[in-house]
């Protein structure tokens, strides 16, 4: 029974929980797919466009006397701008959402009334409010 | 009362003709005059109202509260020295103006024994915070955060108008002391339910209650210095003093309305202190904390007792206080280094040593710890609530631990850790600046000998 060629050591080679598997060992590395690519280069553009502004900020002959990091500022307005624009309904986070806004707030009503209920000695005591007894 | 509020509106002929070199010095000096006088208030007395004219008495829960828009507007007029500096005089001297015409407003509003005289006062308010905001902020995003203040006032006041104007058709008066001798026989039907909401709506949002608050940091993010210390010490305070008068009137308030309240304000108050541990932006994170604070404050007022009153009372002024002073610092810094990005103002002891004093200070009284007001307040309201449920325990003691954390957190990332890179030259901290946080410490610390004066309790 003739199995195919045997697997090379670098085909072996598994990653355990000691050592990762190296980048130049995974397959991965060498056909990365062309979405992935642009994407990367987009990035890498992105990038560099904030470094060129933040560079001719510093050095210019007479540099401000704060030099604003366009890289950060793009990361805080990522973060607290941007999220609402970019964030996209699923049911799962639609389902999600209304049970962390809704859920504990009717989980807190009920535990305090039936607490109040109970301590009362059954009925919800209607006269001055905040008084129990 | 006329001793005060015609001197505070003739402070707007002072700013508007003083000549150009002594305009700041005027209006601070005379702004601080009538804060000084209003001290007067704090005396003792055993009738129910103090200075009641026609219109307007004060009684405990007011007192403190107007004292402390008194003293505030001298503040917010140093506090925006700084970024003036560069304007045209012109534009100094409307500043100082719109500062000055929201003052007589509070001032009615703190006061009035009317409530459509409350109400108008309440509303007029929103204008000059309006042009505060909309005219003096330093981003175009002030815009939106217009908007979102106007809209979110406006439509959960309309209700509150309505609700005025049938009460007064129903009793034939909305004088406050009147209503209350009025026996409240509102049956219990989804009408009274309704007004009743419809009455509290207002003040929820101002105050404001979680949910209703997405208003609040985008308008404390975008005003200017003056803008963010008229929120949250008294614009803020209008909103829980509108709840506490509006209580008293429904009593008792139907349970409809007070589980889902009490809860969102306390879940509200565990909530964003949590989101607070994850704000990138300083101001953002101080307003956070103070729709924290205040929702403790709307939990205690909703449930009546005199022991939630007064301790609602002591957490509003003392919040008040602690809130603009953490304003403030973040302002200093903000000017500084023209970011309020939490990253980039990082380990400024070394720079700004006497500062960080300040900061040190702001941060242990907005974390009540122990011989402060807050703390005292934050007690009284924990026992309150605890005596009318007893896991309501759970939530106030986590959301003090988030308080602690979150404001260590604020102190730490502002004054601890390496320097950032990109800041080449500071200016040193000046005497203003001092001054400013001394004048927000002294009441602070003053208060913790004789608490009474503002716990709202009769003397």
């Amino acid at each position: 029974m003739a199995s195919g060629p045997s697997r090379t050591a670098a085909e072996e080679y598994r990653p355990n929980r000691y050592v990762s598997l190296p980048a130049e060992l995974d397959p991965a590395t060498y056909d990365t797919p062309l979405e992935k690519r642009r994407a990367e280069a987009e990035r890498l553009a992105i990038r560099a466009r904030l470094k060129r502004q933040y560079l001719l900020q510093l050095n210019t002959p007479k540099p401000p006397r704060v030099i604003e990091d366009p890289a950060l500022l793009r990361w805080d307005y990522a973060r607290t701008h941007n999220v609402y624009p970019t964030f996209r309904p699923t049911p799962k986070t639609s389902f999600l959402g209304a049970v962390f806004a809704i859920g504990p707030i009717l989980f807190w009503i009920a535990a305090f009334k039936t607490e109040r209920v109970s301590s009362a000695g059954g009925v919800e005591h209607q006269g001055a409010p905040g008084c129990k007894t | 009362m006329l001793k005060i509020i015609l001197p505070t509106i003739m402070l707007l002929p002072t700013a508007l003709l003083s000549p150009a070199k002594s305009m700041w010095t005027n209006t601070t000096m005379y702004s601080l005059l009538i804060a000084s006088i209003s001290l007067h208030w704090l005396t003792p007395s055993y009738y129910p109202t103090k200075t009641l004219t026609l219109w307007t008495g004060m009684d405990q829960i007011s007192t403190p509260l107007l004292v402390l828009s008194c003293w505030f507007l001298p503040l917010m007029i140093m506090a925006s020295q700084g970024h003036l500096q560069h304007e045209p005089h012109k534009r100094k001297r409307m500043f100082i103006s719109t500062l000055i015409i929201i003052q007589p407003f509070i001032i009615l509003a703190f006061s009035a024994t009317e409530l459509m005289l409350f109400y108008i006062s309440f509303e007029a308010t929103l204008i000059p915070t309006l042009i505060l905001i909309t005219r003096w902020g330093n981003q175009p995003e002030r815009l939106s955060a217009g908007i979102y203040l106007l809209f979110y006032t406006l439509i959960s006041s309309l209700p509150l108008l309505v609700s005025i104007l049938y009460l007064h058709t129903n009793t034939g008066t909305l004088h406050l002391p009147i209503i209350k001798l009025t026996h409240p026989n509102l049956p219990a039907s989804w009408t009274s339910l309704l007004s009743s909401l419809a009455l509290l709506m207002a003040f929820m949002v101002k105050a404001p209650l979680y949910g209703l608050h997405l208003w609040l940091p985008k308008a404390h993010v975008e005003a200017p210095i003056a803008g963010s210390m008229l929120l949250a010490a008294l614009l803020l305070k209008l909103g829980g003093y509108g709840i506490m008068r509006v209580t008293l009137l429904m009593e008792p308030v139907s349970n409809f309305l007070h589980y889902p309240f009490l809860t969102l304000a306390l879940w509200g108050a565990l909530m964003t202190s949590s989101i607070c541990l994850r704000q990138t932006d300083l101001k953002s994170l101080i307003a956070y904390s103070s729709v924290s604070h205040m929702g403790l404050v709307i939990a205690a007022s909703m449930i009546q007792t005199q022991w939630s009153f007064s301790g609602a009372m002591i957490l509003m002024i003392s919040h008040g206080l602690t809130s603009s002073l953490l304003f403030c610092l973040a302002n200093t810094n903000y000017e500084r280094t023209h970011s309020r990005i939490l990253i980039l103002t990082r380990g400024l002891q070394p720079l700004l040593p006497l500062m960080s004093v300040w900061w040190l200070l702001a941060n242990l009284t907005n974390m009540a710890l122990p011989p402060t007001t807050n703390l005292m307040a934050e007690l009284t309201i924990m026992v309150a609530l605890f005596n009318w449920s007893s896991p309501t325990i759970i939530l106030t003691g986590t959301a003090t631990l988030l308080t602690a954390s979150y404001t260590l957190y604020m102190l730490l990332s502002t004054q601890r850790g390496t320097l950032p890179s990109h800041i080449t030259t500071t200016p040193n901290s000046n005497t203003r600046e001092h001054l400013l946080m001394t004048l927000h410490i002294i009441p602070m610390l003053t208060l913790i000998l004789k608490p009474e004066l503002i716990s709202g309790t009769p003397l």
